[in-house]
């Protein structure tokens, strides 16, 4: 069994970290040990298939987006996070602009960004991501219906022949340590679990369709 | 809960099974440590449509509390028929996501990002048709304040999705 | 000068941007994002292998950093900073997702139990053709690094990927540098294990 600090010469030597004195010792031990020389000479073709396989720096999608949410975000923490850095009245103006300027940017339709002025007791969407390409989204706050609209454009219809299967839900359990989440119905009865799948996705299995 | 869970999948996979034994039975849920959670919300898909020969006759109504929910839609929407299909009232859970599921076709996932600046939840929502992701949404819902969701389009009506942050009791 | 872009001639420094990040210039601070997101998104990506959720994460990184931006003294690389943000940002999304019982990985107490416990990933029937084969490997590799813990996919991603120094790992994690050698030991040999019949048929 090795011990921790060949193990760490190992990886020091791999990683270029060792010395040219303690580099010409390790390089003796691997020519007079078969095994050692082919587990590094794996591990070194390894690093470089990692270094091939997964990129430093990746484009970042919607990266327009990206930033102007955050420049939408931070805007809106501004006074609370550096009170003493406004040093100028004109940096008044750069909020609204920023928020304007941003809350312009719809990449493609795909996202949008909501800076809504509205009563304190209202809802409010902030911002909107839209996978689909082919999705709009907007959203609004309807004054009359006291309620925050977001309207999805685009969406594929259900097909017409599809019956919907509603649920009543009164009570749900999630068990954590299995990520599901049982629907229980009025009588007690399953309704529902929600699971997910390898990819993170729910899958939804029913046990009582109705409706 | 990790029992109840593991019967209620046996059970369902049953279910998928035998179509002859189309309710599932009560299952007891074992005593377990209730999450913490940052508030209750109500979602309930709602179909839409001014073909009244064309509702799908569901007898769902909404809780004494949003039983103004349909004729607030009616504000915003350009149908006069809103028929509830589907209810789910569901507590939000402090660490983790939550499932608001009226339907098996449209539902929403639930993430608490905290108590907002004057009351309310700041919540992260996805928005699901079956296994792909609608929308994905930081909002801040208040009470009395409901986020109307306009969905895809179905029959000669469209599907909209209702959540509404419960009053604190 | 592994995992920092440097200001190319003519560009303004990171510390100069900090500093104008620190009175309040917003626009500094798009002018850093420009020039990181790029690298600050692969390692979400990388760590955990959803595009939404890591374009997410990357957000947050950078908007947990203006956050911090007042606190920040200049006593190490922006980059650096900026990367200890993204892991702890990255780190607790992990936590949390373990949490809900999501936990793909399984090895966080099995340093000294590598090869016992080590799981080959699939071996897959060699494509004939060179970019398949490519492909291939690439897959095995994401499948691969998706299996270690957080601990171990960090330090192989920053030693790896970004190419950083011992020191600046131990910075960014933070950690002593005999934990980041030990680390990095078990997450190349748990790497080793679960890809060893690609390794062992070239070789």
């Amino acid at each position: 069994m090795k011990t921790p600090s060949e193990d760490h010469d190992l990886i020091r030597f791999l990683d270029g970290e060792m010395s040219d004195a303690e580099r010409a010792s390790f390089e003796a031990r691997m020519a007079a040990d078969p095994m050692l020389n082919s587990e590094v000479t794996m591990m070194q073709r390894m690093s470089a298939d990692l270094r091939t396989h997964l990129p430093a720096e990746m484009p970042v999608p919607y990266a327009d987006f990206f930033n102007s949410q955050i420049q939408v975000r931070i805007a809106q923490e501004e006074p609370v996070t550096l009170p003493a850095a406004r040093s100028s009245w004109l940096d008044w103006l750069r909020i609204p602009t920023l928020i304007t300027a941003a809350a312009a940017v719809a990449i493609g339709g795909f996202m949008i960004l909501q800076k809504q002025n509205q009563p304190a007791n209202n809802s409010v969407v902030h911002s909107i991501y839209v996978p689909n390409p082919a999705v709009q989204a907007r959203s609004f706050h309807s004054a009359e219906a006291q309620a925050t609209v977001l309207i999805l454009d685009g969406v594929e219809a259900m097909p017409a022949d599809r019956k919907i299967v509603g649920f009543h839900v009164e009570r749900t359990e999630s068990d954590q340590e299995v990520a599901t989440t049982t629907l229980f119905g009025e009588s007690g009865q399953i309704l529902a679990v929600v699971a997910k799948d390898a990819r993170n996705q729910p899958r939804l299995l029913s046990a009582n369709p109705r409706g | 809960m990790k029992l109840a869970s593991t019967l209620a999948l046996w059970i369902l996979t049953l279910g998928c099974v035998k179509a002859q034994q189309p309710v599932a039975p009560p299952v007891e849920s074992l005593p377990a440590v209730k999450p913490a959670t940052d508030g209750k919300v109500w979602g309930a898909l709602v179909y839409a449509t001014n073909d009244i020969k064309g509702l799908t006759g569901s007898t769902e109504v909404a809780p004494i509390d949003f039983a103004d929910i349909p004729g607030r839609l009616g504000m915003v929407f350009p149908f006069q028929r809103f028929e509830i299909l589907g209810q789910h009232l569901q507590d939000v859970f402090r660490e983790y996501e939550s499932w608001v599921v009226p339907t098996k076709d449209l539902f929403l996932k639930v993430d608490s990002k905290g108590p907002a600046d004057g009351g309310g939840m700041n919540l992260h929502l996805q928005f699901w048709r079956d296994q792909q992701v609608l929308v994905k949404t930081d909002a801040v819902l208040k009470e009395g304040s409901p986020l109307f969701i306009g969905g895809p389009k179905w029959r000669e009506g469209q599907l909209l999705f209702v959540l509404v942050l419960q009053k604190s009791r | 000068m592994p995992a920092s872009t440097a200001p190319e001639s003519g560009e303004v420094s990171d510390s100069d941007l900090v500093k104008r990040c620190q009175a309040g210039d917003t626009r500094a601070f798009d002018v850093l994002v420009n020039r990181y997101r790029g690298k600050v998104y692969a390692m979400t990506y990388h760590m955990i292998q959803n595009e939404t959720e890591a374009w997410d994460l990357a957000q947050e990184a950078f908007i947990k950093a203006w956050r911090a931006m007042p606190n920040f003294k200049l006593d190490s690389a922006f980059y650096t900073w900026l990367y200890r943000i993204t892991h702890n940002v990255t780190y607790d999304w992990l936590r949390k997702k373990k949490i809900q019982g999501d936990g793909e990985f399984d090895d966080s107490h099995t340093d000294h139990r590598v090869a016992a416990g080590a799981e080959a990933v699939a071996r897959h029937e060699p494509a004939p053709d060179t970019a398949l084969k490519n492909a291939e490997l690439g897959a095995r590799i994401h499948e691969a690094i998706a299996k270690l813990s957080p601990d171990h996919k960090q330090v192989i991603l920053l030693r790896e990927v970004e190419g950083m120094a011992y020191e600046e790992i131990a910075e960014i994690i933070p950690c002593t540098l005999g934990t980041v050698m030990s680390r990095l030991f078990y997450a190349r040999k748990k790497l080793q294990e679960m890809l060893k019949d690609t390794y062992e048929n070239a070789l």
